[in-house]
């Protein structure tokens, strides 16, 4: 699994590609769960980009709710960006609306999150 | 003429188990002439099922879980999942409450709503010292189209 993670001011970007199943979400895991450290109230929010994972099943799902309550006992902030139509919709029905905010495009979710991180990153 | 194929492979339930079954589901799924996202949904669910097996049929045994694969006209594909661990009946497990809070909610229970979205036909029995789960997937898409990543 490819992963990329960014910096944009107080958001940090997490990008995985491919596919997360039984298999993979531990690896998807080790790369999302670390970023959570330190993801509190404005200092560091979390942005999960979703836009190249084209299978993701209910494990991925576990690795996001992880995130989600490390992040809440933090007061932190974590959204997601970019799912393919299939993803929402596994999205859907785990109610993983009531989890965790989700945006259409990670230009969307930075212009909501922090107007700091959306101003760097429409500038690159 | 109705006419169906049949195959069948059995698994030992290690770490691979979960990546084994899905994969040989999915050939059977392409085979049967399903689109991709209908494949992607039998994946999820054969993928749910046999974590499942290994979690609550099985608990902390080795077992094998046997998988059995039917195309049919339709086209529809049939799948029976066999084990031999104690009574287990994912079809029963009651659905959780996912719409409350998140300090409210555990880290799964996705399983049984994801399984219910995306079967047409589901039946479990208790068959001697085994559990039997029998699937019915038809070919039409039960969510959204098919992913825009290559």
């Amino acid at each position: 699994m490819e992963s990329t993670i960014q910096t944009f001011a107080n958001v940090v970007i997490v990008q995985v590609k491919g596919r997360v199943d039984h298999s993979t979400a531990p690896e998807f895991g080790s790369v999302l769960l670390p970023q959570v450290e330190g993801c509190a109230k404005e200092d560091k929010k979390l942005l999960v980009d979703l836009s190249k994972i084209n299978y993701m099943s209910s494990a991925g799902l576990r690795v996001l709710m992880i995130a989600a309550k490390g992040c809440r006992k933090q007061e932190g902030h974590v959204v997601v960006a970019g799912m393919q139509p299939n993803v929402r919709e596994v999205f859907k029905i785990g109610r993983f609306d009531m989890v965790m905010d989700s945006y259409p495009t990670v230009r969307d979710a930075l212009a909501a999150i922090s107007p700091a991180a959306a101003a760097i990153y429409f500038e690159r | 003429m109705p006419h169906s194929t049949s195959c069948e492979r059995t698994e030992a339930l290690t770490i691979d188990a979960v990546a084994h079954c899905t994969e040989f589901a999915s050939a059977q799924a392409w085979q049967a002439g399903f689109a991709a996202a209908r494949v992607d949904e039998v994946e999820l669910v054969v993928e749910e099922v046999v974590a499942n097996i290994c979690h609550y049929s099985y608990g902390d045994r080795l077992g094998n879980v046997e998988l059995v694969c039917r195309v049919a006209d339709g086209p529809r594909l049939e799948l029976e999942f066999a084990d031999a661990g104690q009574p287990f009946d994912m079809l029963a497990m009651p659905e959780p409450d996912l719409s409350v809070d998140i300090d409210q909610r555990g880290l799964g229970g996705v399983g049984v709503p994801m399984m219910r979205a995306l079967v047409d036909q589901a039946n479990y029995r208790r068959d001697g010292e085994r559990n039997l789960l029998r699937l019915v997937f038809h070919s039409n898409c039960r969510l959204a189209g098919p992913s825009q990543v290559a």
